[in-house]
């Protein structure tokens, strides 16, 4: 993994030089990920924090922030994210509503209520918050140079 | 022109940006680990690796980026259940040297995890202690205590057998011997405690670096340690004899004068619980009379006096019935005849 990893590193720092193109209309995407917890606080009543995630087990409550900016002087459009959600993590859900998602690994996508789930007997049930691989937002937006945002997602660890 | 796209525009990076196609896109997303799903939760070790990626059109023509990959470690939970799988109490009985009770272990973690055990045969508030005679592991996982063939536990020292993966139960027996003083209907509680050797305490301890896969170790909700009890139940059962006379003289009375025919009834009730195994009533002949012959009678069966296969026999001096294993709560009737010269 740490020789495929370098190896992309390497292809993709040589794209980075080679490509004026892309350089052009920068977006910068960073994921970062919290743990929520829940402490007692002196008074006695309880409080939920959100922490780095030094500690992550199973059970747990995370937060992903998947922060966009535009750092370039161009302006980009039809600007969509897309976040496939990590195997050990079970979807739970947006701060602000507004993604599809996909349960069949990222081929079709919809809003979650409208989606079907093939049972193993052939027939179809709802498609459950367990069942999402992939979460899509489709921001219908143009971002202006130094536009910026922030999108939220929560899982729980399998 | 070639500028740096990590730091375009002057503006401070807010991380690490790659810009890919669409191709290099995918084989990193399906090199993300994926982690089997199980009742303990997804292994400690995994790591949840998160990129998200996004499309939008440039003056170029479509772009698609990446954000960094974020990985975070899932840390070993540790959680124990211990179980007493005896269906209710396990019977013993006075002076019994190897009372066997059952217990099982689960691995409710999400990491391998080795685990000690300690047994309490001194409760409070039951009626006995019993003597712990040893922990036994069982290895051949039959479910059965099998002396010699199933791993001995040993204190302080590292157990293979009780490496236990997530979700993985193993069988333990702990054996003991019961006191010779205790009386019928007493108890014991016997409990088995098992502790997971990284650590224990309240739930949200964790110990750095000390779970599998790399991880820390966080201790879960049963402590990472767990007892649960057992119980066993004193069946002892004892004997009384009850001995009366019958006395038919030659002249249809019942006086004990020459000629008389005294018939011996012997009743033996057997109480408390369980069971006596083997009684064998004797009884001698009184001096100055005759016995009988042909006269033993085990619950109005007739036995014959000799040494064979029937329970009953006469050898001169005495009667004796065998009467096998008499359940508590009944009794059993031996008779005899002698004569008075």
């Amino acid at each position: 993994m740490k020789i495929f990893t370098s190896i992309v590193a390497a292809i993709l720092a040589c794209f980075c030089v080679a490509s004026t193109t892309f350089a052009a209309t920068p977006l910068q995407l960073v994921s970062d990920v919290f743990v929520e917890r829940q402490v007692v606080k002196p008074d006695g009543s309880k409080t939920v924090i959100l922490e780095k995630p030094n500690l992550v087990t199973p059970g747990d409550n995370l937060v992903f922030v998947v922060r966009y900016k535009n750092v370039g002087g161009a302006t980009a459009s039809n600007f969509v994210v897309t976040n496939p959600l990590p195997a050990a993590v079970a979807f739970d859900g947006t701060s602000d509503g507004l993604e599809t998602v996909s349960v069949d690994g990222g081929k079709s996508w919809g809003f979650l209520g409208t989606l079907r789930v093939t049972k193993p007997d052939g027939t179809l049930r709802p498609a459950l918050r367990s069942d999402v691989t992939h979460i899509k937002w489709n921001l219908n937006q143009t971002l202006t140079a130094g536009a910026e945002g922030k999108l939220i997602f929560r899982g729980i660890v399998k | 022109m070639t500028r740096n796209p990590f730091n375009a525009g002057g503006v401070p990076a807010l991380g690490t940006l790659r810009i890919t196609f669409p191709l290099m896109t995918a084989a990193l997303l399906t090199a993300a680990i994926s982690a089997p799903a199980m009742a303990a939760g997804t292994i400690a070790g995994t790591d949840i690796e998160n990129i998200a990626s996004a499309t939008y059109d440039s003056a170029g023509g479509p772009v698609t980026i990446q954000s960094n990959t974020l990985v975070i470690k899932v840390d070993e939970l540790l959680d124990v259940t211990v179980l007493s799988t005896d269906p209710g109490d396990v019977i013993t009985s006075p002076g019994a040297t190897a009372n066997v009770q059952t217990f099982q272990i689960t691995n409710n973690g999400n990491g391998g995890e080795e685990f000690s055990l300690t047994a309490n045969v001194a409760s409070g508030g039951d009626d006995f202690d019993p003597t712990l005679v040893e922990i036994v592991i069982d290895t051949n996982d039959n479910g059965v205590y099998d002396p010699g063939v199933d791993d001995i536990y040993v204190s302080g020292s590292s157990n293979p057998a009780l490496v236990l993966a997530p979700d993985q139960q193993q069988v333990v027996f702990v054996i003991t011997a019961t006191p010779a003083g205790v009386s019928n209907a007493n108890r014991a509680s016997v409990g088995l405690t098992a502790a997971a050797l990284t650590g224990t305490g309240a739930p949200g301890t964790s110990f750095a670096g000390a779970g599998q896969g790399g991880g820390n170790a966080v201790v879960g909700t049963t402590g990472a340690d767990s007892t649960d009890n057992g119980f066993l139940a004193v069946q002892a059962a004892s004997v009384s004899l009850l001995k009366s006379a019958t006395i038919v003289d030659p002249f249809n009375g019942n006086r004990p004068v020459p000629g008389a025919v005294v018939t011996y009834s012997i009743v033996a009730t057997v109480s408390g619980s369980g069971a006596l195994n083997n009684l064998v009533i004797t009884d001698p002949i009184p001096a100055g009379t005759q016995y009988q012959a042909g006269s033993i009678t085990l619950e109005a069966g007739a036995l014959t006096d000799a040494t064979d296969a029937d329970a009953g026999n006469y050898n001169g001096t005495r009667i004796s019935v065998a009467a096998g294993n008499v359940p508590a709560g009944q009794t059993r009737t031996v008779t005899f005849k002698v004569l008075i010269p």
